[in-house]
């Protein structure tokens, strides 16, 4: 009897597991093929699955009628050049609280680890004030510097420093390293794998990013590709003129170096993101 | 020139002193460089924002004139705005829904696929945490087309089955729902990584022990899986509740928080108030009363979790 229940019981379980998948990978197939589709077949009834031809001036339109280049380039700029700087700060300051016995260390991990639980919603005016004050509006540098150096990043790299034996970073000390030739080529080497989990996440976070760009960015030309994208939508206010062909050609242009790179460094994100959550 | 010379002399020693005086210190000294830009960005940044945020939220102001002192308005406001009591409704079901609808199917799919009988469990791995990483915006916009009331897939597949099309994303009644799938779709896999991740920590041989105890499965699972998974199901806990409560983008994109705002979140409707109308005193005020929510809400999931007892 067991091995009989043991049967259905896997049966089910597979054709759950795999139901379940199709579901999740649905709304990515219909956007892809979507794509290739006019805006009139898509919402043609009934409805067809694969495009009776394939359409590919959608994507044309996207870089000749649209600066989709331009946001492209500056998505791309943004989230290499943030995820460069929090790859450093993040780093040098978790050496720093993981490495260093120094007064005030207790009080100042405090304040860093207090700042996590206060939501973006509540700094969200006033830093929009200061950003304004400053003249930074539709600036690269006020989307990338308020993040430069996150609290959850440092607390990540702190977490992977009790994996580095302080008797190493000792030993260059006494061959005559100074402290920052330490980090650089001791800790920074020794602290690789934790560095890719972190730079996946800060890559994705830059590049899928959205309300923050939506309130700096004015003008159309410095738009990051998710902004460019609700804008598109919404400029056709999600009536009859609203270009989907085009617009979900986008977004399949959007996702995929986000897929691309999750596939890559599926283990790195992972392990980042469970770090701190089991045995935390 | 004389003067010159007499100057630099004893610059040049002070100089070979500040250096070894350096290197003398910089132990003591490089740690709280380490840390300064975070402090420094903070301060800017973080802290700066904060303390101007408590200011404003005592003042009107649309950004250009001058701001005026108005006591505590803005917060008799927050009780009595109707648009906010809708708006924390909806938050409370979205995070309602997250914390006791999405959050448990993450838990049924990270135990299905942990079980040993399972083939392909990389794949699919892979293909269930997919969404987590692709934009909201890009993804929103796909579902738009499927909610689509007129030629969505979702309708006439409602249709193929005979029954009625559904109004997703204009009816009150809907709209809610509409954004809760594109959550569920969004979520369900990026929770069971962390269940998934609790899961393989529980040791083998604690099963083992269990069937030679003559325990079931389900007492197993019982006895065994939940009380070794407390301390992952309260952190999911916490960061389901975080994140849902503040949720932007999918209302934003879906249905723009409506009809008639009965999809709006706190998020959109702070947007809406400071970014739209100008309002960036009352703003102010309704991002307070979002960090108090959530900060009431996370400290009583510890609390009912029991954090506190065991430590």
């Amino acid at each position: 009897m067991s091995n009989r229940w043991n049967f259905i019981y896997a049966t089910l379980l597979h054709l759950l597991l795999l139901t379940g998948a199709l579901l999740t990978l649905l709304p990515f197939l219909w956007m892809v093929l979507g794509s290739f589709k006019t805006t009139t077949e898509i919402f043609r009834l009934p409805l067809v699955f694969l495009p009776q031809e394939w359409y590919f001036q959608n994507y044309i339109d996207l870089f000749v009628t649209r600066p989709f280049a331009g946001w492209y380039r500056n998505s791309g700029v943004i989230a290499f050049v943030q995820t460069l700087a929090v790859l450093f700060f993040s780093s040098l300051a978790g050496f720093g609280f993981g490495k260093y016995e120094f007064r005030g260390r207790g009080f100042l991990f405090t304040v860093l680890i207090a700042s996590m639980i206060i939501p973006f919603g509540v700094i969200l005016i006033p830093l929009y004030v200061l950003v304004n004050k400053l003249g930074m509006l539709d600036t690269y540098a006020a989307l990338i510097m308020p993040f430069m150096a996150p609290a959850f990043g440092i607390f990540m790299m702190k977490q992977f420093m009790s994996s580095i034996p302080s008797e190493l970073l000792d030993a260059a000390r006494i061959d005559g390293s100074s402290e920052f030739g330490i980090y650089w080529r001791i800790v920074v080497p020794l602290l690789r794998p934790a560095l890719g989990a972190l730079a996946v996440f800060t890559f994705l976070g830059a590049w899928n990013s959205f309300l923050w760009p939506l309130i700096i960015l004015r003008d159309i030309g410095r738009y990051t590709l998710p902004v460019g994208l609700a804008t598109l939508q919404a400029l056709g206010g999600g009536g009859a003129k609203t270009e989907y062909g085009m617009i979900l050609a986008g977004a399949t242009l959007v996702s995929l170096p986000v897929i691309t790179l999750f596939l890559l460094m599926q283990r790195q994100f992972i392990a980042g993101l469970t770090l701190g959550s089991v045995k935390g | 020139m004389n003067v010159t010379v007499a100057a630099s002399a004893p610059k040049r020693s002070n100089l070979h002193q500040r250096g070894s005086w350096w290197e003398r210190h910089q132990r003591t000294l490089s740690p709280y460089l380490f840390i300064a830009p975070f402090y420094i960005l903070f301060f800017v940044f973080f802290l700066g924002p904060v303390l101007f945020a408590i200011l404003l939220s005592f003042q009107s102001w649309n950004g250009i004139d001058p701001m005026h002192f108005v006591g505590l308005d803005n917060f008799t406001e927050l009780a009595t705005d109707p648009v906010l009591r809708k708006t924390l409704v909806n938050t409370a079901v979205y995070s309602g829904a997250s914390l006791f609808v999405i959050s448990p199917l993450s838990f049924l799919l990270a135990v299905a696929l942990n079980a040993g009988m399972v083939r392909g469990k990389g794949l699919l791995r892979t293909i269930y945490f997919t969404p987590i990483v692709t934009s909201s915006v890009a993804i929103a916009i796909v579902f738009l087309v499927l909610y689509n009331q007129r030629s969505g897939l979702f309708n006439q597949v409602l249709s193929a089955l005979g029954s009625e099309p559904i109004n997703w994303l204009g009816s009150r009644d809907w709209s809610k729902v509409a954004v809760l799938g594109l959550m569920t779709w969004r979520w369900m896999g990026f929770n069971a990584i962390y269940f998934l991740a609790g899961l393989q920590t529980i040791p083998v041989s604690l099963y083992e022990a269990a069937v030679v105890d003559g325990a079931n499965q389900w007492q197993s699972f019982r006895h065994i899986t939940i009380p070794m998974l407390r301390p992952v199901i309260l952190f999911v806990a916490v960061i389901v509740l975080i994140g849902s409560a503040q949720i932007f983008e999918e209302p934003y994109m879906l249905t723009s928080g409506g009809p008639v705002d009965s999809s709006l979140s706190i998020s959109n409707y702070l947007y809406r108030v400071g970014m739209q109308y100008l309002r960036l005193g009352y703003a102010s005020s309704v991002g307070f009363l979002l960090f108090v929510i959530i900060f009431f809400f996370s400290w009583l999931q510890m609390r009912l979790f029991g954090v506190f007892q065991e430590d």
